[in-house]
């Protein structure tokens, strides 16, 4: 397991390497940094001082070198937009981010389970009907939305929490509730599904006529051999929201997370800024793949990683 | 106020009312976006202003119907010769942290922001200053590269920064200025707080402490609002403006235009310009797109508050039938033209196109309507060889001087101007260095009305900016759309 860890970090580095590189080129590409940086009745020597500056005006394989060089230093250079350190920016709104994610999507994985196998039990049931019709709102209605109407219910009409921003604890209910419902839905549907057909093999047909409680078999044999599955799906609800579907619940919430500052960092053009929260969400994602390759094996001893 | 969340809010609250004798004074102001930086001087960003109007302060300042009057100087300045202005300054007023403001602050300032190393966006307001140098303690001039008759209105915009304090690297994070408000803390991503300055030297000021709060989504921004969280939001929609306890709007510095290009085949016909700007109902737009919250543009692309205004033009009459005569008698009738714009970037831009688009449509011409992501799109509008042959931009004119919105828009080689009237450049660059007041005026009056008759831009809006404010506040907002804080109070 340790050869396969390295392989996969060894991986990892070249993900996160292409990654930059990719963000790098594009940025780049699409339009003209500098025009978009000074105010848009900036003259057009001003444009070409700006450039200078900030070292647009040099090769682009020139750039390019000093991008790596610095960054392998973990060195993003400063922030266009900020003028501060771009790494600071983003080790600030990091954990903003984590929390949501922990919180929310945290609630998903935590309630999908229960949800989803008392759906499973009674197929067709009015629980089981109840769960799938939520769950497919849920998956419908579009968070932007959702959140909105969190706010306009709780904040305005009850006026029990907080319509927006970080600071206590009642403020990280509502986008928790906006960022949890399509992964919830999700989440529950697919172990709804898993749990039925596990439900309907043969060894739990076995299981069952020999008076086994069903509580045991659900736990004992229906859990175990779903979790696999299940904690994929978790993983990827995970890294789906790192890697940018925070960013409409941050907003709507102004909650002043990593989405909602890469949204802004492209508004205004801010390649350095870009280029900090890009690496720091590859490496991430990489590191979350590794602990769920990990977990797999800890879970099913089958499983062969190599 | 008490928060309406949260029993530990409001025993917080309680608690807080029985340590002190008198109501502390709180209020909260939601604003679009967090400001980028704190230092005064370098960027070029409307909510760094909405703060650091509150801290920082400068030799000029304009009162609420925004007449140019004396700031941290004591008087007008006085114009030593072409390129010297001496400002005599305000005694005895000192920087939060004690350091004095006196001639060697302002020599600072002056010399801080114009330094190219420095790399200020606000460069641009001050091209024309060479530096400054102190005559004795409270006595300063600052010396332009040729003559710049609108020094004063640029000591306007420039913000007095305190020497010592400035150098240091803490400065942009936790500013100090001389202004009502003093800063007390700034936790990022969420809030800032200013709290009043007792010795400030006009007075202090009603309101004790001012927290900002950062939310981009217009909607939260409204919520937040509506439930009592915060009293003042900048940005209302103009479709909520019936929803809110009280709307106030100003008139604003924002005036849309569609800059044509005269080098193009079809726009390049005088009568087929013409015929775009008369073919478009601007009252229309102002009502419907608006609600009312806007102006038709009065022929110009200058502010009606700023110096140059020609008062003498009105808005081009809407006359659709002359529209479609033109376009038939030019030959134009059936020809594609490319309209450029923007969805989201600024108030109803979308709508805004889209109307327009209508309009020209019924003249005989095709119009065809482009929306490109904003770097693609300055791209286009900053290519003087491959321009559409119609963009509408959005131009906010901060310093209220007809100058810059007349170079960028119609100054050949300059931003988005579009024509190849080099008389007319020539006209421009002599306005700008004309000192005489008169003189000065008559020609910007020449120039605008020049380019009202060639056509060379559509004026389409002046923009109102509106503010959504709680039941408890009482305050009216500046011509110069800035949000100061001293102006306001809290009736409960």
């Amino acid at each position: 397991m340790g050869s396969y860890i390295v392989r996969r970090l060894w991986q990892g580095i070249l993900v996160v390497l292409a990654v930059t590189t990719i963000v790098f080129v594009v940025t780049r590409l699409v339009g003209n940094p500098v025009d978009i940086m000074l105010p848009l009745s900036a003259t057009t020597e001003q444009r070409a001082a700006f450039a200078h500056q900030i070292g647009l005006d040099r090769p682009i394989l020139e750039q390019f070198g000093t991008f790596v060089w610095d960054a392998i230093h973990l060195d993003f250079g400063d922030s266009l937009w900020q003028r501060r350190a771009a790494m600071e920016v983003v080790l600030e709104r990091l954990p903003n981010t984590l929390l949501l994610l922990v919180s929310g999507i945290g609630t998903a994985i935590v309630l999908s389970l229960p949800l989803g196998t008392i759906a499973a039990l009674r197929p067709g049931g009015i629980v089981d009907r109840l769960i799938v019709g939520l769950g497919l709102l849920g998956l419908s209605l579009p968070q932007f939305w959702v959140g909105l109407m969190l706010i306009i219910t709780f904040s305005v009409v009850f006026g029990l929490l907080p319509t927006s921003g970080i600071g206590t604890p009642a403020h990280i209910i509502l986008p928790s509730i906006a960022m949890a419902l399509p992964s919830l839905a999700r989440l529950s549907m697919l172990v709804r599904s898993a749990m039925l057909d596990e439900l309907n093999k043969q060894y739990i047909q076995t299981a069952r006529a020999k008076g086994m409680p069903l509580h045991r078999i659900v736990t004992v044999h229906g859990f175990r051999n779903i979790l696999a599955g299940f904690l994929t799906m978790s993983g990827w609800e995970v890294i789906y929201a790192l890697a940018g579907f925070s960013v409409v619940v941050e907003t709507v919430f102004a909650w002043p997370g990593l989405g909602q500052t890469a949204l802004q960092a492209i508004q205004r053009s801010d390649l350095f800024l870009l280029q900090a929260i890009v690496f720091c969400v590859a490496i991430l994602i990489v590191l979350i793949n590794l602990a769920l390759d990990i977990i797999y094996k800890l879970v099913d001893p089958r499983i062969d990683l190599n | 106020m008490v928060k309406k969340y949260g029993l530990s809010a409001v025993a917080m609250a309680a608690a807080l009312c029985l340590s002190f004798p008198g109501l502390a004074q709180d209020i909260w102001i939601g604003l679009s976006a967090e400001p980028s930086t704190l230092d005064p001087q370098a960027r070029d960003d409307g909510s760094e202003r909405a703060v650091s109007d509150n801290v920082y302060e400068a030799l000029m300042a304009r009162n609420a119907q925004g007449e140019l009057i004396p700031g941290l100087a004591a008087a007008e300045p006085v114009q030593v010769d072409e390129t010297t202005w001496e400002f005599k300054l305000r005694e005895g007023i000192s920087f939060h942290n004690g350091e004095p403001f006196n001639a060697d602050a302002v020599v600072y300032s002056v010399n801080r922001v114009i330094a190219p190393e420095f790399n200020s966006e606000q460069l641009s307001y001050y091209a024309s200053i060479n530096g400054a140098e102190a005559v004795d303690e409270y006595t300063v001039r600052i010396t332009t590269s040729g003559a710049d008759p609108i020094l004063p209105s640029r000591m306007y915009w420039m913000k007095m920064v305190p020497p010592a304090y400035g150098e240091d690297p803490q400065f942009a994070a936790a500013p100090v200025g001389t202004g009502p408000y003093k800063f007390s803390g700034w936790m990022r991503g969420s809030e800032i707080i200013l709290e009043a300055n007792a010795d400030y030297w006009d007075g202090e000021p009603e309101i004790d402490l001012v927290h900002y709060r950062f939310i981009a989504e217009p909607g939260a921004r409204l919520a937040g609002l509506m439930s009592g969280e915060l009293d003042v939001i900048t940005n209302l929609l103009p479709e909520f403006v019936d929803v809110v306890p009280n709307a106030v709007t100003v008139e604003g510095l924002e005036t849309s235009v569609i800059v044509l290009s005269t080098e193009n085949p079809v726009t390049g016909i005088p009568e087929v310009r013409q015929a775009l700007n008369i073919a478009i109902d601007r009252n229309s737009l102002a009502e419907n797109v608006f609600g009312g919250y806007a102006q038709p543009a009065r022929g110009q692309l200058v502010n009606p508050a700023a110096f140059g205004f020609n008062e003498a033009l009105e808005a081009y009459p809407y006359d659709p039938e002359g529209a479609r005569a033109l376009i038939e008698s030019s030959g134009a009738a059936g020809q594609t033209i490319t309209l450029l714009g923007q969805a989201g970037r600024w108030l109803k831009d979308r709508e805004q196109l889209e109307a327009v688009a209508a309009y020209w449509q019924a003249t005989g011409l095709n119009v065809n309507v482009e929306i490109d992501e904003w770097g693609a799109y300055l791209t286009r509008l900053f290519d003087p060889a491959n321009r559409p042959d119609a963009v509408l931009a959005v131009n906010s004119d901060e310093v209220l001087d007809a100058d810059r919105p007349l170079s960028w828009a119609y100054q050949m080689g300059e931003g988005a101007s579009s024509n190849a009237d080099a008389e007319l450049a020539e006209w421009i660059s002599q306005a700008r260095m004309e000192t005489d007041v008169e003189t000065r005026a008559q020609l910007y009056g020449e120039i605008t009305q020049h380019v009202y008759d060639g056509n060379y831009a559509v004026p389409l809006l002046n923009m109102q900016d509106i503010y959504g404010v709680s039941g408890r506040m009482e305050w009216q907002p500046r011509v110069d759309a800035k949000l100061i804080v001293k102006e306001m109070s809290v009736n409960e």
